[in-house]
Parts: C-alpha cells; sequence; structure tokens
C-alpha cells in the first residue's frame, strides 16, 4: 500500500478492580481492552493510527488512516530508521505471578475486607470513613516491524489502598497508605490499613508555620514524586533536544550532591518497569543517569539516538496500543544511602517533612513550587505538629546539588524506586 | 444500536438485576502535531466499544466489550449482572437507582465537519501556527503546535426506558514554543477549544494563537521568580475559573457525601462565602467544549447553581448521588469514553461577575499580585486542601501594575478561601481545559470574571 517501513503494536488487557467507600465494599468492575495500532513510514514521513478492537475491518481502516496521515506529514530530517533487532535480549524475570492473574473476585474481596478491618480496628472510638480499593491486571503486548522486530510478553500487577477520612470537632483530615507489585505476595492489607490509620490521626489539628529558609526531609513518596517526575522528565533526550529542559546544556556535567546516584534499569527481577523490550520491541538495558553527582546518560528511544547518533538507552515507552512510542523511565532507581526518616528527624533542629506532594517543576526552568501535601513541623528533633496551606519552593537544580543525606528506607511508587532524602535549604511559605 | 444496547440490558436483568444501562459509542479523533516545523504525530484513532453497568441493592458492577454483536452483547450484560450479583453480598447500604426516563435524539450539526477537511489542511492550518510562533522573535528556539478533533456518536439507554442518542464535535488547537535568551529558558502553552467544527479554526482567536503565545513567552523572558509570602491576589478570569474548579467545584461533586469525603459534606443549604459569591456549573452553554445535551447516563442536563448569593445550593449529581440524597438529578455524571463507568463531574464552571471595574480592582489593592492563566492544580476534598499555579503574573505596588513574575503556586483551604474573597469584577471570559478525576479526563471550561483574595500563601523560589 506504499509503506516503506511499518510496525505494528498488539495489545490485550484485562483489568479487575473491587471498590470500598464508607466502610463497606460497593462495586466491582471487569475491563477487558484489546486494540492495535499501526506506524507507517514513507521516507521521512510518518503516520499512526490504532483502534479500540482487533476486527479485521477496523484494521484495515486503521492501516489506510495511517498511511494517509504519513503522506500528509511534514518531513522530518532527523528521522532515520525503526529499530531493528537489538541484539542480545534479557529474558525479564518475575513479570508475571499466576496468582494475580487468576485472583477470584472472593479473594480479592476478602484481602479489601481485611484491608478495611486493619483500618478500622486503628482508628476505634473515632468518627471515620474508610475508601479502599483493590486493583489486579494482565496484559498482553506484542510488537512487529518489518526490520526484523518481534517480540511478546505477559505481565502482571496488582495494587491496594486504603484511604481514610476522620473527623474531630470542626477538623476533618485524611491520609492513605498503599502498595502495587507484580506479585501478590507482596500485598499486605493489615500493614497498608494500620499505617493509613495511624498517618491519618497523625494529620489532625494542622498549623502553619512562619516561613523561611529552612532543611526538608522528603519521605520516600515525596522523594519518588520528586525525582520520578520533576527529575525524570529532564533527562528525556527528546525533551532536551528540543531545548525544553532545565538541564539542556548539562551533559557530562555535575549537576548534582555526590550523595546522589540514580540509575535506570529495565533488567531488576519483578519490576514495575521491568520488560525484556522498550515499546518499539528495543533491547531493554541498565543506564547510569548520575554517578557521583555527574550526568552521564539521557534516557533515549530510537528517534532520538539516531538523532545524536548515540545508542539506543531501550527507553521507548507509549500508553498502549493507543499512542506513538515516546520517551520514559524504565524502574528509575534512586541508590539507597544510610539512615531513616526518623533518624533524619532526630538530627534536625529546624525543619519540615514532606510526605507527599502532587506538584511537578516547570520542567524548562526548573522552578519547583510544591504544596506539602502531607507533613510536618519539626523543632529539636521532634516532630511538633502536622503543616497546612504549606509550599516549598526551590529550583530543581538547587535541589539536585543541596541534597544532604539519602536513606535507606526505599521503597517502589508508579514512578520510581527511592528512599527518602534531605535538602539543605529551600524556601517555605505557609499561612 | 438501540437493539445492541437492549440485548445487553435483557440479559442483564434476566441475570436477576434491578437497573442496567448500556453506552455504545463510536468517536474518531485526529491529532496533527508539528514541532520546529517537522511532523510530530500525525494520528488518527477510532475508539468503538460498550460499556455496561448492572446494579443491585446498592452494589454496582461495570463491564465493557468491542464485540458489538447481540451474542457479544448479551453475554457482557449477563457476566456483569452477575459481577454485581457478587458484590451484593458484601455491600452494607441498600438503596435504589430511579430516575426520570428519556427519549431523544440529538444531532449536533455543524458548518464544516471534521471529515469534510482533508488532511492536507489540517497540516497546514498547524503548519502556518508553527511558523507564526518561531517567526515572531528570533528569541524562539523551539516550537510546538497541536491540532485535535473528536467527534463522538454516543448511545445511552437503561431498563428505566431511557433511550438517547446524542452527538458532540470539539476541536482543539495549541501553541507552546520555547524561548531562550542566555541561560535564560521559558515555556508557555496557550490552547483555544470550543464546541464546534472545523469553523472554529477560521476565528482570528484561532488564526492568531501562534503569534499570541509567542508574544507571551517573549514577556516572560524578563519575568523574575516571585518571592514567598503572603499577599491580596488578584485573579484573571482564566485562574479565578481554575480556583473556583480545583478550590470548590470537586468538593461539590455529589459522590464525596455518600463516602463522607468533603468538608462541604455539612454545609449544604448553609453558607460558604460571602452574599456577592455565586458559582455556575452550565453544561447548557452555547458553543463551549464542556457543553452537551444528556450526561452519560441520558439524563437530560441542566444548568447547576451550586452558590447562590454565598449559600451552597445544589451539587453535581449521577442518577445514585440524586436517589442516595433525594435530590433532584441534573445530568453531571460523565464518562471519558465507553471504557469508563459515569462519575460526577464538573461542565463549564464559573463564578458569576459582580460589580467591580477591573481597573479600579487593581488600583484598589495596594500591595498585591495580579495573577494569570495557569499551569496545573489539584485538589484533595477530604482534606480541603487545594493548590494551583498560575503561569505567570504581576506584581501589584500601590495600585500599579508592575514587575513580571512567572510559575506562581497557591495553596489553601477550600473553606477558607471562599471567605477570603473580597472583590469580583464586572468582565467575565472563559478558557478551554480538561479534568481529571479517577484516572478519566473529560473537556471542560473554566472561568469568570477578575477578583480578589485577601491574604493567600504564594510560593517563591
Amino acid at each position: 500500500m506504499g509503506a516503506e517501513q511499518v510496525e505494528v503494536y498488539l495489545a490485550k488487557s484485562r483489568a479487575y478492580e473491587i471498590e470500598a467507600e464508607n466502610n463497606a465494599i460497593k462495586g466491582a468492575s471487569e475491563q477487558r481492552d484489546a486494540g492495535i495500532g499501526i506506524r507507517t513510514v514513507i521516507g521521512k514521513k510518518i503516520g499512526f493510527a490504532y483502534v479500540t478492537t482487533l476486527n479485521e475491518d477496523d484494521i484495515t481502516e486503521a492501516i489506510s488512516h495511517s498511511l494517509s496521515l504519513a503522506k500528509a506529514s511534514l518531513e522530518d530530517p532527523d528521522f532515520v530508521t525503526l529499530p531493528s533487532s537489538g541484539g542480545t535480549y534479557h529474558k525479564a524475570k518475575k513479570l508475571f505471578d499466576n496468582k494475580v492473574d487468576t485472583l477470584s473476585s472472593e479473594e480479592a474481596a476478602r484481602l479489601l475486607i481485611r484491608t478495611i478491618d486493619a483500618t478500622k480496628e486503628n482508628l476505634e472510638g473515632m468518627d471515620f470513613a474508610i475508601e479502599a480499593a483493590i486493583s489486579s491486571s494482565s496484559s498482553f503486548n506484542a510488537i512487529v516491524n518489518n526490520l526484523g522486530i518481534a517480540m511478546a510478553e505477559s505481565r502482571t500487577s496488582v495494587s491496594l489502598y486504603a484511604y481514610p477520612v476522620i473527623k474531630e470537632g470542626d477538623d476533618q483530615t485524611a491520609s492513605y497508605e498503599y502498595q502495587i507489585s507484580r506479585d501478590l505476595n507482596d500485598i499486605d492489607p493489615e500493614y497498608i490499613g494500620e499505617t493509613a490509620a495511624t498517618l491519618a490521626i497523625g494529620f489532625l489539628r494542622p498549623k502553619t508555620i512562619e516561613g523561611g529558609t529552612m532543611p526538608v526531609i522528603f519521605e520516600p513518596l515525596g522523594a519518588n514524586s520528586i525525582l520520578g517526575r520533576g527529575f525524570a522528565g529532564a533527562v528525556n533526550a527528546e525533551e532536551v533536544q528540543m531545548g525544553r529542559s532545565y538541564i539542556a546544556d548539562a551533559y557530562g556535567e555535575c549537576i548534582a550532591s555526590e550523595s546522589l546516584e540514580i540509575i535506570d534499569d529495565g533488567t531488576i527481577p519483578g519490576g514495575l518497569g521491568t520488560r525484556t523490550f522498550d515499546a518499539e520491541g528495543y533491547v531493554s538495558q541498565r543506564t547510569p543517569i548520575i554517578e557521583s553527582g555527574v550526568l552521564k546518560n539521557l534516557l533515549h528511544n530510537s528517534y532520538t539516538a539516531n538523532k545524536d547518533d548515540v545508542e539506543n538507552t531501550g527507553n521507548a515507552a507509549r500508553p498502549s496500543y493507543s499512542g506513538l512510542p515516546r520517551i520514559s523511565t524504565s524502574n528509575f532507581i534512586l541508590t539507597p544511602g544510610k539512615g531513616t526518616v526518623d533518624d533524619f528527624i532526630s538530627e534536625m533542629k529546624k525543619g519540615i517533612v514532606c510526605r507527599n506532594t502532587g506538584d511537578r517543576p516547570n520542567m524548562t526552568t526548573g522552578d519547583l513550587s510544591a504544596m506539602v501535601m502531607e507533613g510536618y513541623y519539626i523543632e529539636n528533633g521532634e516532630i511538633k505538629f502536622p503543616l497546612k496551606n504549606t509550599l516549598i519552593g526551590i529550583n530543581m537544580k538547587d535541589l539536585l546539588t543541596g541534597v544532604s543525606q539519602v536513606g535507606s528506607d526505599s521503597r517502589t511508587t508508579f514512578s520510581m524506586i527511592a528512599p527518602s532524602f534531605v535538602i539543605e535549604n529551600a524556601n517555605i511559605t505557609s499561612g | 444500536m438501540e437493539d445492541l444496547a437492549t440485548a445487553a440490558i435483557e440479559a442483564a436483568l434476566k441475570a436477576g438485576v434491578s437497573f442496567a444501562d448500556v453506552r455504545i459509542e463510536n468517536t474518531s479523533t485526529t491529532i496533527i502535531e508539528i514541532n520546529d516545523g517537522v511532523s510530530k504525530q500525525s494520528m488518527a484513532s477510532r475508539l468503538k466499544g460498550a460499556g455496561i453497568r448492572a446494579f443491585i441493592d446498592g452494589a454496582w458492577a461495570f463491564g465493557q466489550t468491542t464485540d458489538l454483536s447481540s451474542s457479544g452483547m448479551r453475554k457482557i450484560g449477563d457476566s456483569v449482572a452477575k459481577l454485581a450479583l457478587t458484590t451484593k453480598e458484601q455491600v452494607s447500604e441498600k438503596f435504589e437507582i430511579d430516575g426520570p426516563i428519556f427519549e431523544d435524539r440529538f444531532e449536533y450539526n455543524v458548518k464544516k465537519p471534521f471529515s469534510s477537511i482533508s488532511i492536507d489542511d489540517k497540516v497546514s492550518l498547524v503548519k502556518m501556527i508553527d511558523d507564526q510562533a518561531r517567526d515572531f522573535d528570533k528569541r524562539i528556539v523551539s516550537t510546538r503546535s497541536v491540532y485535535g478533533d473528536m467527534y463522538t456518536e454516543l448511545y445511552i439507554a437503561n431498563s428505566l426506558g431511557t433511550k438517547v442518542y446524542a452527538e458532540n464535535s470539539i476541536p482543539r488547537i495549541i501553541s507552546a514554543p520555547t524561548a531562550k535568551d542566555g541561560a535564560n529558558r521559558q515555556r508557555i502553552f496557550k490552547s483555544l477549544g470550543v464546541r464546534g467544527g472545523y469553523e472554529v479554526m477560521d476565528t482570528d482567536a484561532a488564526k492568531n494563537i501562534g503569534h499570541d503565545a509567542a508574544e507571551l513567552v517573549i514577556e516572560l523572558l524578563s519575568s523574575i521568580p516571585a518571592t514567598g509570602g503572603s499577599y491580596d491576589v488578584v485573579m484573571d478570569p482564566i485562574l479565578n475559573g481554575v480556583m473556583t474548579h480545583e478550590a470548590f467545584g470537586h468538593a461539590a461533586e455529589a459522590d464525596n457525601w455518600p463516602s463522607h469525603s468533603t468538608v462541604l459534606e455539612d454545609k449544604v443549604g448553609k453558607e460558604v462565602g460571602p452574599e456577592y459569591l455565586s458559582i455556575t456549573d452550565d453544561p447548557t452553554l452555547d458553543g463551549q467544549r464542556g457543553s452537551y445535551e444528556y450526561d452519560w447516563e441520558g439524563t437530560k442536563t441542566k444548568k447547576r447553581t451550586l452558590v447562590k448569593d454565598g449559600i451552597l445550593t445544589e451539587l453535581l449529581h449521577s442518577l445514585e448521588t440524586a436517589n442516595r440524597l433525594d435530590m433532584d438529578p441534573n445530568g453531571a455524571a460523565r464518562s471519558q469514553s465507553f471504557m469508563d463507568a459515569p462519575l460526577p463531574r464538573m461542565s463549564n464552571t464559573f463564578m458569576e461577575p459582580c460589580d467591580w471595574d477591573v481597573d479600579e480592582l487593581i488600583q484598589d489593592t495596594k500591595n498585591g499580585i495580579l495573577l494569570c492563566s495557569f499551569n496545573y492544580g489539584y485538589t484533595q476534598s477530604a482534606k480541603g486542601q487545594f493548590m494551583f499555579q498560575a503561569s505567570h503574573g504581576y506584581i501589584i505596588e500601590n495600585g500599579e501594575k508592575g514587575r513580571m513574575v512567572r510559575d506562581v503556586s497557591l495553596a489553601g483551604n477550600i473553606l477558607e478561601v471562599l471567605a477570603k474573597v473580597d472583590a469580583i469584577g464586572n468582565d467575565f471570559e472563559l478558557d478551554a481545559g480538561s479534568c481529571g478525576k479517577g484516572g478519566q479526563a473529560v473537556p471542560t471550561m473554566t472561568g469568570g470574571p477578575h477578583a480578589r483574595i485577601l491574604n493567600m500563601p504564594v510560593g517563591g523560589m
């Protein structure tokens, strides 16, 4: 039909979820998704189309749309080729857990009820409402192109959370805990319930503080969110090539504190980002990003690697069949150091703890203004009270060089694997 | 589509549930993205399938299929019903689903349907916007321009007797240039999204978006980061819309009531702000991105007066929340696609204008900050906590607009912030947005007049 290169990405998944609201189960859903995305290349022009079915007529329409789009596109002089076979693949391990794949609705409901019960037990005598959910999924994806790539893999994942809301007089607060894994054995409903409840109680009666410059302890969730979103996006080669990243000109330079080591590793057994091949079928690998504070590598897919004439790091990522490959981390890992949040608190004269934030920096300037979604004020080595209406202001470049300690308490989240860390100084506004 | 929907609903009822509904969707989209004069993304998609819910005694089940045959629909109807029946054993609060019945066929006629425009024409438009931004100033080092269109045919039916067919058509155009001067890099995002056909792209606002974005990003090069502290904040209409949406709208979604997860729980019929404050969510506005005739449960939609003269008067309802709270349904249940169950959502949300002249409002502000446009925002209704970020702003000194500042964040508490709104302008503007909840994004508009909030914590570098 006129294409010189073609790539087909097929994905199928089954996701199952049970939700609870106000301390009881409320609903269940089962989603079966299957679709196909077609990338076609004519010269240096690329088209893409996808459809949410595997019906032959729909696929034919998608192929024809993909070709018309390629024909109408403006030539990209930097495009070289789709990837060909990436050498020796290392078969990813522990991606699929049969127990997750065959989890029955009754068993899932039991895990959820155990979570709710554990949360309740720790909130006895209080006015509370617990929201919780368990989700499991099994997915399969396959990539084939006309340059010899033909790869397929299956994986599972399961996650469970509890979100208790508590009221005391005029005060109302909430907190949460969750776990996510490819392996059902890693999920501990009692831990989740107890932690969520204990945390929520600790956030009652929050206060504002006198603003100023002070150190910040990021707990593992906050660390994951700051680095997993705020730094991973900056080492995306596409953003750097387009001049949109705050570390744009820093390749090979010292950009972070010596205590910071960050690796992207798509090969660790059972990791949430582990895969034998990336979203273009290219071999998955381990890529050092920061070593002793020096920026060693960027994250590449085939397009950006060809454009810079460097090695493809196998970081192509796409939202299932419904999009073109962009760039993302696999398992983005901050190497653990020494100590825990409690140790850091006990050593601090005056500062704050940020358990989590929903914010991300301006990726072009690096300016970060992050709300402390959950956090505490510390004085003389002790937590004084929880915080409200408090913002942390710092540029990401200063944050990276200002890391004074990295903890050993690593945890896995959707975005990264990181322990807690401490930064020497940030501008705190509260009011 | 009626036969397919009936097949699923009948199979579900036969399995023993008391209520079932079906959404059958056929959506086609196009995205044309050009970066630095080169095609980055030329994409077409078709979303085709059905989402089915079954309900009994307080237990919901949801499933979806892309097998749009009678047998496929019967199969999913039956399996979703069985899932609801299993779940029923574990629910603690029993309630029923009832609601008004609608039968209608709504065709949304536009002057220029997306399918009547060639891909070449769409590519030329984006190329023109991209060139426009780049040619504005030599300090523009990178350009990103995106056109998107989405045309949806949706059929909704339920076991009460509702049968509604509705169409929607929404285009969008975005310009996001990056400028550089020495080591100083700045980026801006400007978008135009309204409801209509391709004719929207013939308007001046669409045709000049590359120029307008470039002008702003060059101005940003001379901005400085804001100094943190408490300020009297004047919000422009766009940022006011984001504040209204994040700091209030989400907390007024009625699914927060059964789950006890909003700080507004005890406030219905009570004061939540000053008497000159009114907040409206109106999906019936002509030609707006958040507008629709029927929601994704097939309920005819209407204007919602959330706050009237400072009093919380109405919430955003699905059939479930209207039943459980014993209030009238108002057609606020929306889904991102057939793959998702409907949730109570906002549409076009805004603060109603009042009497302040904007220039006088700024002159009246001795030491403050004028904040404009937005990068993003989010909220936690259960804690009453929210945060949002303006893309840029201007320091106000002695009633005069001064130095430009950028990326200014505000954090606050829902119940505290509305009480601090002390002056509301007489102007009005709405801006295109996209709202996320429970992993689902739906098109929305937010806006209002200029308004001032006293003594707000503003984050700085």
